[in-house]
């Protein structure tokens, strides 16, 4: 058999597309987990609670669920503030973050998963959009929209995200503070509140992540899972705070998880992530674009 | 027994094991030993997380994957077992045949040897980071072991396997049905387990491991091989896991990937140990009864999915309000009420907290089981006043322990709803064990109430700085 050359640069356009989409989900992570050292292992299950909001909405109004996602927002942000502060008070000011703090999120994982369980149940949800069955042709590759729209809108996300950081006040004493909490304290500024902006930005984002996962493929509670080990694959792999490291990262377990799917089958899939974070712990910590 | 040496401890340990099997055999109902089993194979896991997660203070998110490589090791030898000629060359085909199939205590030993080089492996790839790295790499470990299973044709792939249980386990003297021999081991693994555990915390290794909990950094600057001790823990503690689930093909009958690496596994070995607290050998034990138990009258009550969510958010609640678990509730509880001595009236509240506890618990199980019976709105009505009910214990049962100021009387309303609804309970339902149960509640209410009141137990609720004044 000859080198299949056109399924070849469809897998990789098509993991292109999803490593897009990975950034997106991604990049709470980098947030909470790269900038605020908080083991947010409950991510995927604040993902998946997007997804699921989209789905209601979707199903109930007919609106399209990345527009959903949009509107959603300030409820997500407000949760992730919540959520930070029973947080900080429980766990970062009586300094157990490690131990304490990760069992937290693992309970909360597992709590919102198994609600979502007992509401839904483990049937497939899906959403309607005019987008979602189209398809565009370039040539021998296929551009399918419901891979393209979350991959455009997700870097367009991180892009603002990265101005926001770099550019404005509060973005940039969230990057101080991963490096010096008390200098920031010298400065005037609470370092506690900006953490707390930090963390339900990152929550936030899952709000897209999860209409974006909907959008392309069927979710039911459980999902989730597979996510942890990929988003914090991408997450450790991209040097932890950059968002372009993060990108980067992204991008590349997609093509790579993608060439699996297509040439040794789907089912080998999940471990190509872990696979990649487990060679990146224990071989370079400090990630692609760390020094 | 606090000062008891080990051997000792192990033929106490053994002897209540034995005393556990004899009293389950007589009551002689099928349903009690697989239920038993279960909360034995968590009091194994559980002890074997916190050997790892609570002495060294490295969470191990994957004990799923240890579990299920032990499930796996029997069936891999089963199946060779099943047809030797198929699998050996032919000059290995005599020696495969008389060694294999082997009986359920070598697959155990078998299984802990490659659940230990499995943990020795992970541990040598990942703990030379940070805890939280630690803690992701388990969990993508898991699920690495999970596709290769999956993708593993020999042991059945994800269509899963089939395991015949025999009928009976010949021991020689005894005939016992399979059941209640696989029963027997899990006491048996339990036993060891736990005393593993207490030797570990008594001995020099115990006081390296908590010197990497409180300060990796400085036990390493003070010489404490923080590398080897941590390699030794995860190997130990993997070992434990994976004997822990050598025995399940022959309990399960079959076994999925899906079933082996069930999240439930992980979520229990986490939840346990730090609902009972993870510094001591008896706070996974606890766990392990006290979650292992109600999980199985939910699951019977209720549903799988809402048991885990009872651990789930048993687990949220214990992190953020009783951080060092029950254990540590009750130490601290003793430590300000009775330093010297063990008195009757720190007792007499210890056991009254528990009991506000365990209603609590008991509470919300039936309350959430009334509550989602849909269709019958008196029925689900009375369910989320039960909850609501049981909540108010639970706070009780906190606040006894904390000694807060509000708690006594917290506790003589609750407890005074309570003594008329025993009534209206056996109006309900007038068959005699229920009749029982109100009476003993309704005795125990009253008692309570009337202790409660007692003057030296009024001083102990007394704001701190009035206390501080009185002594």
């Amino acid at each position: 058999m000859d080198f299949p050359l056109e399924l070849f640069i469809n897998a990789i356009i098509a993991g292109l597309l999803l490593g897009g989409f990975y950034a997106a989900v991604t990049v709470g992570v980098s947030i909470s987990f790269g900038i605020l050292d908080i083991v947010n292992i409950a991510h995927p299950a604040f993902i998946i609670l997007g997804s699921y909001i989209a789905y209601i909405v979707n199903q109930t109004f007919g609106l399209d669920p990345i527009l959903t996602a949009f509107l959603v927002l300030p409820a997500f942000y407000a949760l992730g503030a919540s959520i930070y502060q029973v947080y900080h008070v429980s766990f970062e000011k009586r300094g157990q973050d490690a131990l304490r703090g990760l069992a937290f999120f693992f309970g909360l994982l597992f709590v919102t998963e198994v609600m979502l369980l007992l509401v839904f149940g483990v049937d497939y949800r899906y959403v309607q959009a005019p987008y979602i069955d189209q398809t565009w042709k370039l040539g021998f590759a296929d551009l399918p929209f419901r891979m393209l729209v979350p991959c455009v809108i997700s870097l367009a996300l991180l892009g603002a995200l990265q101005l926001y950081l770099s550019r404005t006040f509060t973005g940039r004493a969230i990057m101080a503070v991963s490096q010096d909490q008390l200098a920031l304290q010298l400065m005037a500024i609470d370092p506690i509140r900006i953490k707390r902006i930090a963390f339900a930005i990152s929550i936030a984002t899952a709000a897209l992540a999860g209409a974006f996962l909907i959008v392309i493929q069927p979710v039911e509670p459980s999902v989730g899972r597979e996510y942890i080990g990929r988003v914090f694959a991408i997450c450790v792999l991209g040097g932890l705070q950059s968002l372009t490291g993060t990108v980067i990262a992204a991008i590349l377990l997609g093509v790579v998880e993608s060439l699996t799917a297509t040439f040794y089958g789907p089912s080998w899939a999940p471990a190509v992530a872990f696979g990649f974070l487990l060679l990146t712990l224990a071989f370079r910590p400090a990630g692609l674009l760390g020094r | 027994m606090g000062n008891v040496r080990s051997p000792v401890f192990f033929l106490i340990a053994a002897a209540v094991g034995a005393a556990l099997f004899l009293v389950t055999r007589a009551i002689d109902n099928d349903y009690l030993f697989f239920a038993g089993y279960t909360v034995l194979q968590f009091i194994v896991l559980a002890t074997a997380w916190n050997i790892l997660g609570g002495y060294c203070g490295y969470v191990n998110f994957g004990s799923a994957a240890f579990f299920a490589v032990g499930a796996y090791s029997t069936v891999t030898l089963h199946k060779l077992g099943a047809n030797p000629g198929r699998y050996f060359p032919d000059a290995l085909v005599d020696v495969a045949q008389t060694v294999l199939p082997l009986n359920i205590p070598v697959l155990i030993v078998v299984a802990g040897i490659v659940a230990g080089l499995i943990g020795l492996g992970t541990g040598y790839l990942t703990l030379r980071l940070r805890g939280a790295f630690f803690a992701i790499a388990t969990l993508a470990l898991a699920v690495v072991l999970q596709t290769l299973i999956i993708n593993w044709d020999f042991v059945g792939g994800s269509r899963g396997a089939y395991i015949i249980r025999p009928q009976d386990a010949n021991l020689g003297f005894v005939n016992l049905p399979y059941i209640q021999w696989l029963f027997l081991l899990m006491i048996l693994l339990s036993v060891i387990a736990v005393t593993v555990a207490r030797m570990i915390e008594r001995s020099r290794l115990g006081y390296g491991f908590a010197t990497i909990r409180d300060d990796e950094l400085a036990a390493e600057a003070c010489g404490v091989p923080t590398l080897r001790l941590k390699l030794i823990a995860t190997t130990i503690s993997g070992a434990l896991m994976g004997m822990a689930g050598a025995p399940f093909p022959y309990y399960i009958g079959y076994l999925e990937p899906s079933s082996a690496f069930g999240l439930a596994y992980a979520v229990n070995s986490i939840a346990m140990p730090m609902i009972g607290g993870t510094t001591l050998w008896v706070g996974p034990l606890i766990g392990a009864l006290l979650l292992g138990i109600i999980q199985q009258i939910a699951t019977v009550t209720i549903s799988s999915a809402v048991n885990l969510l009872i651990v789930g958010l048993l687990l949220i609640g214990f992190v953020i309000m009783a951080p060092a678990g029950i254990v540590g509730l009750v130490r601290e509880f003793l430590r300000a009420t009775a330093p010297s001595r063990l008195d009757a009236r720190a007792v007499t509240l210890l056991a009254i907290a528990s009991y506000c506890f365990l209603i609590g618990l008991g509470g919300v199980v039936f309350g959430l089981a009334a509550a989602m019976s849909a269709g019958n709105a008196a029925l689900a009505g009375l369910g989320i006043f039960a909850l609501v009910l049981s909540l108010v214990y639970l706070a009780c049962a906190y606040g006894l322990t904390k000694l807060e100021v509000w708690s006594t009387l917290l506790t003589t309303i609750a407890l005074g709803v309570s003594i008329p609804l025993s009534f209206v309970f056996i109006w309900l339902d007038p068959r005699s064990p229920n009749v029982t149960v109100q009476v003993f509640c309704l005795v125990v209410d009253i008692a309570t109430v009337w202790y409660l009141q007692r003057d030296d137990v009024k001083r102990l609720y007394r704001p701190l700085a009035e206390r501080r004044v009185m002594s």
